[in-house]
Parts: structure tokens; C-alpha cells; sequence
């Protein structure tokens, strides 16, 4: 078991409503498990995604990574983002001013390695998605699959527990999402990398191996 | 230092017009150039005048004076014996006897007051080296006078003067008998010592003692030191040996206060200055509040994939230090440039009488160029500090969430 979320409830408070967006959500996560949840706009997937990944704090329930009690305030907090969690949003936030190589890089520099060792690494990972021909491209110079595969890139090369990706197809059309909706598969083949995926797209939720639907604050097994 | 920030570092050093410069800099390095410019300027011209005047005070008047401690002339005997204590200090370099005495210098209806001064060796007197126009050494019957002292009376060289010493110990019920005579002035004394300048008057010791009818004697034994800074010192080791006939008096007695008093305006005005650069650091605070809205998203970015919140901040003191600390050098070269062009510029002159000299000059020294890069550079960074907090307080969430 590499992740364990226990019985989260999260409730945002505007001036004239209380929403309660999760309720009792819990989730397993074990090594080499490709996940998906999916779920109405609004529903709560990209909170349940954000407590998970230590960006943000349930209002109670209980997080566990590799057995051990964490909490997004916590001191080793950013430390377990950078080593163990990767991440992949729907808008890619790569750096503009950093060339493809340079944003892969970036997680294994707070790691505290050495730039050459990285830029080796990154290269590898990156000719692993395709990119051998973009490795010096700024993000404007790439196409949306293409930015979306360097943020994948930057995800993986810390070799983390998990990667969650938020929606990481949900601005591309068909073919490209196509495209990183196969590499998330074969990494989870080939490497038993792990992956939560949240994505409105129920036709590629469901060749994940477990898939949830997040309904009424509660994660709910669909498949798996 | 994390090798994050020696990677940021690198390539705002390596490619410092995609990485390290944005336009928001623009201002902020304006304003710390223009404001290290003008405290630079500042302390460096006050710098000038205060060494100019301490070399004025220094060159133009004895290190230690000594006379009578009755008021009246110092013999020949007692010079001589003055002479033989004082060839016991290697520390002195001269000891040389001067007449002076107050007396009014006459050109047709002018007259003003001045000051005599005679020397028996004329040959190679003390003041030589502050003629600027005629002759050094003069002969019977003529007169060097003060550049300003000319000046009010309207005379050049060549020209007659009537000096005219007044008996005041002599008078009587018909008026003030005085002694007077014509010289002709041979020489123009300019020392940039304003009061000298506008008083000075030099004749031989043979015409002085007529004019004063003092056939012998001196009025006061000037010492010149090696060292003048160790003065007051030997001062009175020397006052000892002299003993209660003798007052002798070092050269700061009357002018380390005046010294003193510069300096301090000189501090003065470097405090006042610095308010600039604080101004300045305004600039500062706000650029780095502009650059932390602006890359909210690449902060956020690097706080998700772990950076800590120290190394965010550093990267960003980096930067934002490394052009300030730019800005401040092309300030201090500003200043430099600034101090030269209003040495060499001829529209603004002191006036002597307010200023004691009347030629503005600039002095840059080492330690006052550390002093002004020191204070610009801390005024800076703790206005880079200021606005750090922005970044502690930005909800990553936030920002991932609202992107587009
Ligand atoms: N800071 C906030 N203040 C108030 N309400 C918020 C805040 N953040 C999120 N919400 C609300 O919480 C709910 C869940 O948001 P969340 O982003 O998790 O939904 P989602 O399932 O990811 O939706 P989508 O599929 O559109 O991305 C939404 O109704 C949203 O309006
Ligand atoms: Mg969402």
C-alpha cells in the first residue's frame, strides 16, 4: 500500500452557500495500481486530487503515504511532493523561460542532484515519450501533447510512488489525447509506475484497472 | 547553496537578458543609480572640501606657534634658545621667527584691513609656494598682497600700496600716530584660504621693523612638524621644556573644531542622502511585488514540485540583489562622473567667505566607497526582504486552480 486516504471531508464555505465537496472519500492506492476517477464538473475529483497530493488540506480524515501520517502543512511535506508524488495538471505550467530538458530537470535539482546527471536522465525520459527531437524547445515552441508529454516527463523523473494527472487530456483533441493517454498506459505496463487519473473522458477511465466515480462526496468502485 | 538556486543563478548570469532583466527593472535601476549617484557625489565633494581645507589650514599656518607669554616681542636671545630645544625633536622640521602685526593697507580712498607678516630669510620663505603671480622673493620696498585684498582695492601688479600701521599704544589727546609708507607690490599671495587671501600682506623684515619701529625681536616662532597630525602632542612636551615666558599653541587648538564640524556636516549630509536610496528601495519593494504576480505560476509550479519556500525566496533575492548590486556600482561610477563635473565646471564657485575656500574639489576615497556601497546595498536587500512575504502567504492551490 504506497497511499491511503481515510473518510476525507472537505467543505468550502462562500459567503451565501456551505458546499460540501467530499463527504467520506477513501481510496487505495497500491503499487503498479492505475486508477482512474471520474465524475460530474464540480463534483470534487480535482479537490480529492489536491488533498492526496499534499497541495491542500482535508477539513478531517486521515492521509497515509508509504504507512506513514502526512499532512500538506507539514515540514516533510514539500520533501514527499518533490520524492515520492508526481504531478500532471490540465494546463501544463511548465516554466516559459526553461527549454523542455530544463523543466524536467527541475524536481531532481530540489532533489539535490547534480544538473549533468539530471540532464542525462531527462533526456532518457524524454526520448521514452517521443521527445528526442524537442529536448532544447521552449514550451511555446511545442504543441499541446507535446507540453503535456514534458510535463510527464517532469512528473516521472524523480521516479515518484505515484503520479496523479488532473485532467492531463482534457485540452487536447482526440489524437494527442490519444497519444498521452497511451504513454500513461505503457509507463504503468512497462515501468509499474502507479497513476491516479482524473479525466471526464469515461471510454479511457475504463481501461484503467480500477475505476472510481466520485458521486455525492463519495468515491465509488465502478470497475476493478 | 541548493543546486536549484545555483541553476537559476547560472542562467541569470549566463543569459542575463532572457533571465535576469524585465522591464519592471527599468525604474527600480534608475532610481538606484540616480539616487548612489547624487549620495556619492555628495560625500565625495564634501570629502574635498574638507581635505582641501584641512591642507589649507595645515599649509597655511604654523603646526605649533610659539610667543611671548607677557605679549611682548621674543628677543633674539630667546630665540636662539627656543632654537636649541627644538633642534632636540627630529620631529620638527623648521623653526622659523615671524613678525606680523595688524595694520591697514591705503589705495587712494580704499582701505582695509590687513595682515603683515615678515620673514628674515626671504630667499626661500614659507608662503612661497602660494604666489601666483610676480615674484617670490621681494626686495626693499616691495610688497606681496593677498589675491582678495587686491581684488578690493582694484590694484594689479606694478601698482603703489600705502600700508599704515596705526601706534595704538601711543596715543594722545592729537589722535593715533601712525607710521606709514609705499610699496610697490611685486607678488600675489592665493592660497585658496579665503581669510589669508583676503588679509595677507608680506614685506622684507628690514621694512617691517621701520613701519613698526621694532629695530629687534619677534613676534611669534613658528614650528613646522614632519607630522602635523602628532601636534597637539608634542605640544606639550614642548610647552614644558619652554617653561611659564612662553605660550605655545598647536595648529588644531582653533581649527579641530572647525575640522570637526565639517566632518560632521559631511556625515550629515551622507544620512540625508541615503533617504534618497530608500527611496529608491521603494522602487525595489515594488518591482519585486510585480515579479512575484507575474510568476506566481512558476513559483506555484516549483513549490508543487517541491522547491522549499527558502529556496524561492533566495532565487528571488538573487535576481532582483544581483541587479541592485549592478544599479549600485553604476551609481557609484555616476557619482564619480557627477563629482568631476561640478570640479571642472566653471558656473558655481564657493563663496570664500562662507566656505573658508573658494575652489570646490572632489575626493574619492576607498573607505568611503565601501561605506556608500555598504548602506546602498543594505537599504536595498531589506527592501527585497519586504515583499518575500507575498510569497509565503500565496495559496498554491490558488494558483493552480485559476490558471486561464
Ligand atoms: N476556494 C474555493 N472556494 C469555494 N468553493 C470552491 C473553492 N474551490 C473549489 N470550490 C468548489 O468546490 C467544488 C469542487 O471543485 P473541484 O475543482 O474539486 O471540482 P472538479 O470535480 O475538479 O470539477 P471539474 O471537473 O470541473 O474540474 C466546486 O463546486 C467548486 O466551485
Ligand atoms: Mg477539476
Amino acid at each position: 500500500m504506497i497511499l491511503s486516504a481515510r473518510h476525507l471531508t472537505k467543505t468550502y464555505i462562500d459567503s451565501d452557500q456551505t458546499i460540501e465537496v467530499l463527504k467520506d472519500a477513501s481510496l487505495d492506492v497500491q503499487t503498479g495500481n492505475m486508477i482512474s476517477i471520474t465524475g460530474k464538473s464540480g463534483c470534487g475529483k480535482s479537490t480529492m486530487l489536491h488533498i492526496m497530493g499534499l497541495l491542500d488540506a482535508p477539513d478531517s480524515g486521515e492521509l497515509y503515504i508509504c504507512g506513514e501520517r502526512v499532512h500538506s502543512e507539514s515540514k516533510s511535506a514539500p520533501m514527499i511532493r518533490n520524492r515520492d508524488l508526481g504531478f500532471v495538471f490540465q494546463f501544463h505550467y511548465l516554466i516559459e523561460d526553461l527549454t523542455a530538458v530544463e523543466n524536467v530537470i527541475l524536481p531532481m535539482l530540489i532533489a539535490g542532484n547534480q544538473e549533468s546527471h539530471a540532464r542525462l536522465k531527462a533526456k532518457e525520459i524524454l526520448a521514452l515519450l517521443g521527445l528526442a527531437e524537442r529536448f532544447n524547445r521552449y514550451p511555446n515552441q511545442l504543441s499541446g501533447g507535446e507540453q503535456q508529454r514534458v510535463s510527464l516527463a517532469r512528473a516521472l523523473i524523480n521516479q515518484p510512488k505515484i503520479v496523479f494527472a488532473d485532467e492531463p487530456t482534457g485540452n487536447l483533441d482526440p489524437v494527442h489525447s490519444n497519444e498521452v493517454w497511451e504513454m500513461i498506459m505503457n509507463l504503468n505496463r512497462e515501468l509499474n509506475q502507479a497513476f491516479v487519473v482524473v479525466t471526464h473522458d469515461v471510454e479511457a477511465a475504463n481501461r484503467a484497472h480500477k475505476s472510481y466515480e466520485l458521486i455525492d462526496g463519495r468515491l465509488n468502485l465502478k470497475k476493478g | 547553496m541548493e543546486r536549484l538556486e545555483r541553476f537559476f543563478l547560472k542562467r541569470y548570469i549566463e543569459a542575463p537578458k532572457r533571465n535576469l532583466f524585465r522591464f519592471s527593472f527599468v525604474f527600480m535601476v534608475l532610481g538606484i543609480m540616480l539616487s548612489v549617484g547624487i549620495l556619492s557625489a555628495g560625500l565625495h565633494l564634501f570629502q574635498g572640501y574638507e581635505s582641501t581645507l584641512r591642507k589649507l589650514l595645515l599649509d597655511s599656518f604654523s603646526h605649533i606657534g610659539i610667543s611671548s607669554a607677557y605679549g611682548e616681542m621674543i628677543s633674539e636671545a630667546q630665540y636662539e634658545e627656543i632654537i636649541s630645544y627644538t633642534d632636540a625633536f627630529p620631529e620638527i622640521e623648521s623653526t622659523i621667527p615671524m613678525l606680523g602685526f595688524p595694520l591697514m593697507a591705503q589705495k587712494n580712498d580704499k582701505i582695509r584691513a590687513a595682515s603683515l607678516k615678515a620673514y628674515p630669510d626671504m630667499a626661500d620663505p614659507p608662503f612661497a609656494k602660494y604666489i601666483s603671480l610676480g615674484k617670490k622673493n621681494i626686495s626693499e620696498g616691495e610688497v606681496i598682497v593677498g589675491h582678495y585684498l587686491m581684488q578690493e582695492l582694484n590694484l594689479a601688479i606694478g601698482d603703489t600700496l600705502n600700508l599704515n600701521y596705526p601706534r595704538l599704544d601711543q596715543i594722545t589727546p592729537l589722535g593715533i600716530p601712525s607710521t606709514r609708507s609705499d610699496f610697490r607690490i611685486a607678488g600675489v599671495y592665493r592660497s585658496g584660504y579665503y581669510e589669508n587671501d583676503r588679509s595677507m600682506v608680506v614685506v622684507t623684515m628690514a621694512n617691517a621693523r621701520e613701519l613698526m619701529m621694532q629695530p629687534d625681536g619677534y613676534s611669534k616662532i613658528e614650528l613646522q612638524l614632519e607630522d602635523p597630525g602628532r601636534a597637539a602632542q608634542l605640544n606639550h612636551r614642548i610647552s614644558a621644556i619652554l617653561g611659564p615666558d612662553f605660550i605655545s599653541i598647536p595648529w588644531n587648538y582653533h581649527a579641530e573644531s572647525l575640522l570637526r564640524l565639517v566632518a560632521m556636516e559631511k556625515w550629515l549630509i551622507f544620512i540625508v542622502f541615503s533617504f534618497l536610496v530608500l527611496i529608491a528601495g521603494i522602487n525595489v519593494i515594488s518591482t519585486v511585488s510585480t515579479i512575484i504576480i507575474d510568476q506566481k505560476a512558476e513559483i506555484a509550479v516549483l513549490k508543487t514540485l517541491g522547491a522549499s519556500r527558502r529556496t524561492i525566496h533566495r532565487m528571488l533575492v538573487y535576481r532582483v540583489g544581483m541587479v541592485g548590486v549592478l544599479s549600485v556600482f553604476a551609481g557609484q561610477v555616476l557619482g564619480a562622473l557627477l563629482s568631476w563635473f561640478v570640479e571642472h565646471q566653471s558656473f558655481y564657485r564657493l563663496k570664500g567667505d562662507v566656505y573658508f575656500i573658494d575652489t570646490l574639489g572632489a575626493k574619492i576615497t576607498l573607505p568611503n566607497l565601501a561605506i556608500i556601497f555598504a548602506v546602498a546595498t543594505a537599504l536595498i536587500f531589506i527592501c527585497i526582504m519586504i515583499p518575500l512575504r507575498q510569497i509565503d502567504r500565496m495559496q498554491i492551490i490558488e494558483v493552480i486552480r485559476n490558471k486561464h
